[in-house]
């Protein structure tokens, strides 16, 4: 039994993805989680607190899944150093629980041998035996244990939540399993025996870890703590002489040293199975094997026993008969990114409008509070306008971060992933850069946080630089708005085609971006694909639901802050310097003029509601307004705003653009939508957001000094280019800050893209202008 | 794909965990066994690539470890593998480094 201590135990929750540790950790912790990171890589931290029988209280840590702990992947790296204790912010457990999936023990039996060697006190959670028992492999728990040396080993059947109270009551009784004698070749055990008499007589180890640590220099681990050996310039020498006589002699040590692991294994497994499985041997069994060919073949029967066992088909592989079918699969997958896109463009449609609608309400009742001037200002145009504008997106968010936890859960992610690997793998991507990619087209942010599966560091990375061409759904808006004002006139069918040829160009740009990238940057590394094909599992909907909240709440702390300082920012560029009074009437004189002017000779370019009401107060009403309006046009362009547009025209001339749009842009930094309402505003032209007709007409009807139109179809189609291919949002370039973990690539991202945007809109305006 | 290296022993396939027992084995790479066929782990031959190997290592690619290939992705890329009872995808290039012997 553990001496029991007044301080909190800690319990670390380790096993293979896949393997069921997660819902292990909600059985026990219930709400009473916390979800971090660990500081400085983008791996998940996991803690929450579990009440024992005795009513003491237990920390436990859901380590990241691994398969194993000599691996350089940042989730198994992270589980590694905090079971050795070498992370600062996380210490040591004192309890390891490792979650081992009974219908596929062999390969997590792998994990299990090196937590043995680790040696800390371990209980092991054996879970899904459901599965494996419905597939002939019926595993005793106690002749498990007695395999281990004395390990306690709880049955458990984790998402029909059996077992886990027997699984705490197990904690105080984890053990230290007795080291194990690994079967390496004679070569090998003499080179490490000597390594440990060095380092023991140089005392750089005690006596009992010496022989351990001498095993992991010469298997050549690359973990940190080993460096502290490998400082002493006779133990480098020495091991580098030991690896090199081993290879003299066709001695790989890694090799040699995971055989003996799995000799280990494949014992342990045999030993592991209830006597009733031994009666295949020699006899017709019901699980479809040949009997004759395990008769001479003893212990190394049982393990092949294991191994075929699963030939009768069981359920999951009966779907993927479908799933991964040559058309069927295809056509399933089609089916299912329909289901999603339709979700996130039409479900979430009514919600968005609801939110909308909430944000204005709540933004108005405060209003009424507020004292004309300055603040009232801030309040309405910028922080309602910038919070509310991300809130607005947020139901979309949700239903994606929704749609990617079922997917995963349930195990379908990884048949997609089999499915996309071949044509992604060309483009210089991976098979699971396809959520990603598809996630990008609501939002680019959820999509680069779904990249975290990818193993290979060079296929995340260009993942995530590609991402954000998908077009998104702030950049809707913007087209909506352009292709409506220009290509009104045309067929519904080309005005669809050209919303279309948007979202292709995107797509295009990333796939040359992609192509490129592997050619140039991250052409160094081969990548590769291992990926586990994981049973299917029902999805546990208070854990979907959970992950959902959690991903959707990092969204709008993060983008939230980030669109919200903007906002401010961008509000105070457009408010100062104010208007003086002697502009503000000249400006008022000018308008009314105008108005007179307007109601007598009809002229367009302005409200159409001044002209249409009939009664004198409304009309009264209408005129101020239309006098408002221009008075917002006047300050935006003397604002620092304006000021900057102008000052950024000859630069955007080439490109089609006046300063008015350059206005737009700058707003569109913040985020692109904005585009819009800056525009609105710009022109006079009310709230371009709830109607664009005036802005529409307005644009139309806008003409330069001399006489030419601002506003031509190539302007339009230059400004589209713009708008897909740039790079405006700057809460992209901070998660890509957060997820790659380097200013670097978030900068060269944004300078690629934009300068890439700048490049086509330039070539495309100038090329329409001749052509169209 | 349905090609194989014809390399005919005369003695059963002596890798422990192999169940052939009637002596006609054939060698080849993994990338070349038909669906639905079984065979033996002999080696990987990665030395470019020491991550992919100690991964496939660690995954179960070892000890005469018996595989059998359950299909290709629709587009002939990757493959899908059946090993040590659980299943895993590998893509075609990387299926070519592990070494097999084929039971027919």
């Amino acid at each position: 039994m553990l001496a029991v201590s007044s301080r909190t135990l800690t319990v670390a929750l380790a096993g293979n993805p896949n393997s069921g540790k997660t819902t292990i950790f909600n059985a026990l912790t219930g709400l009473r989680q916390k979800v971090a990171n660990y500081p400085g890589v983008t791996v998940e931290k996991k803690v929450g607190k579990t009440v024992l029988e005795d009513g003491s209280s237990v920390d436990i840590v859901d380590l990241p899944g691994a398969y194993s702990l000599i691996s350089r992947s940042p989730d198994e790296v992270v589980t590694m150093q905090v079971l050795r204790g070498l992370r600062a912010d996380t210490p040591a457990p004192d309890v390891v629980i490792c979650v081992v999936d009974a219908s596929n023990l062999q390969r997590n039996l792998y994990l299990v041998s090196q937590l043995i060697e680790i040696g800390r006190p371990l209980v092991i959670a054996l879970n899904m035996t459901d599965v494996a028992a419905r597939r002939g492999i019926n595993l005793s728990a106690s002749r498990l244990r007695d395999a281990l040396g004395g390990v306690p080993v709880v049955p458990v059947v984790a998402h029909k939540k059996r077992g886990i109270d027997d699984l705490k009551k197990a904690i105080k009784f984890a053990s230290v399993a007795t080291p194990i004698n690994f079967a390496l070749p004679e070569a090998m055990k003499k080179a490490i025996a000597d390594l440990a008499d060095v380092l023991r007589n140089a005392e750089h180890a005690s006596d009992r870890e010496a022989p351990i640590i001498a095993e992991r220099l010469i298997i050549h681990d690359s973990s940190p703590d080993l460096e502290n050996y490998l400082k002493h310039a006779n133990v480098r020498s020495l091991v580098g002489a030991a690896i090199a006589q081993l290879h003299q002699q066709d001695i790989d040590p890694l090799q040699a040293d995971i055989e003996a692991h799995y000799h280990w294994i494949d014992d342990v497994a045999a030993r592991s199975l209830e006597p009733a499985c031994a009666v295949l041997e020699g006899d017709n069994g019901g699980v479809g094997v040949p009997p004759t060919r395990y008769e001479s073949r003893g212990r190394d029967a049982h393990a092949t026993l294991l191994e075929y066992a699963h030939h009768p088909l069981s359920l999951t592989d009966r779907l993927d008969r479908v799933f991964l079918h040559k058309i069927w699969g295809l056509l399933v997958f089609a089916a299912i990114m329909a289901v999603l896109f339709v979700s996130i463009f039409i479900v979430a449609d009514p919600i968005m409008g609801a939110t909308e609608e909430a944000v204005g309400w709540i933004g108005g009742l405060i209003t009424g509070w507020l004292p004309d001037g300055a603040i009232k200002d801030l309040w309405t145009d910028g922080i309602v306008a910038g919070v509310g504008g991300v809130l607005v997106f947020v139901p979309q968010i949700a239903v994606l971060f929704l749609f990617i936890a079922i997917l995963e859960d349930t195990g379908y992610l990884a048949r997609a992933a089999f499915l996309m690997d071949r044509v992604l793998g060309k483009l210089g991507l991976s098979g699971k850069s396809f959520i990603p990619m598809l996630s990008s087209f609501a939002c680019a942010i959820p999509g680069i946080m779904a990249a975290r599966t990818i193993e290979s560091k060079q296929d995340r990375l260009a993942t995530i630089f590609v991402a954000p061409f998908m077009s998104c759904s702030a950049r809707l808006p913007v087209y909506g708005l352009l292709i409506g004002a220009f290509f009104a006139s045309q067929a519904a069918w080309v005005r669809g085609g050209i919303m279309f040829a948007c979202y292709a160009l995107g797509v295009l740009a990333a796939v040359l971006t992609a192509l490129l990238f592997r050619k140039t940057f991250l052409k160094s590394a081969p990548t590769s694909f291992v990926l586990e094909l994981p049973t299917y599992k029902v999805p546990q909907i208070t854990q979907i639901i959970r992950v959902m909240v959690t991903n959707t709440w990092a969204f709008i702390r993060r983008a939230g802050t980030i669109i919200f300082c903007l906002s401010v920012i961008l509000w105070a560029m457009a408010y100062y310097p104010r208007l003086s009074e002697e502009a503000t009437a000249r400006v008022t004189a000018a308008s009314t003029a105008r108005l007179l002017l307007a109601i007598t000779d009809g002229v367009p370019n302005l409200s159409t509601t001044a002209m249409e009401v009939q009664s004198e107060s409304a009309q009264a009403e209408a005129k101020q307004a239309c006098i408002d309006q221009d008075l917002a046009a006047a300050q935006l362009e003397q604002s620092i705003s304006g000021r900057l547009g102008h000052f950024i025209e000859p630069v955007i001339k080439p490109l089609g653009y006046d300063w008015k749009m350059g206005v737009g842009l700058i707003a569109s930094f913040a985020a692109r939508e904005v585009f819009v309402a800056q525009m609105g505003i710009v022109y006079a032209a009310g709230n371009a957001e709830e109607d664009a007709a005036p802005l529409e007409e307005a644009m139309k009807a806008d003409t330069y000094a001399d006489g030419r139109p601002v506003w031509t179809v190539p302007v339009a189609i230059s400004l589209l280019v713009w708008f897909v291919l740039a790079m405006q949002c700057m809460s992209t370039v901070a998660i890509v800050k957060r997820e790659t973990g380097s200013w670097g690539w978030a900068i060269g991202q944004l300078v690629y893209m934009n300068a890439l945007a700048y490049v086509c809109a330039l070539v495309a305006f100038q090329v329409a202008v001749r052509w169209v | 794909m349905l090609w194989k290296e014809s390399d005919p022993m005369d003695k059963a396939c002596d890798l422990p965990g192999c169940t052939n027992t009637t002596g006609d084995i054939t060698k080849c790479s993994l990338n070349q066994l038909d669906i639905g066929c079984c065979g033996c782990v002999v080696s990987i031959d990665a030395s470019h690539d020491r991550d992919l190997k100690r991964r496939l290592l660690e995954m179960g690619f070892c000890n005469g470890a018996s595989v059998e290939c359950v299909r290709r992705a629709p587009m002939g890329d990757p493959i899908e593998f059946k090993i040590r009872g659980y299943n895993l995808s590998l893509r075609g290039e990387q299926a070519r480094l592990v070494q097999i012997n084929v039971n027919r």
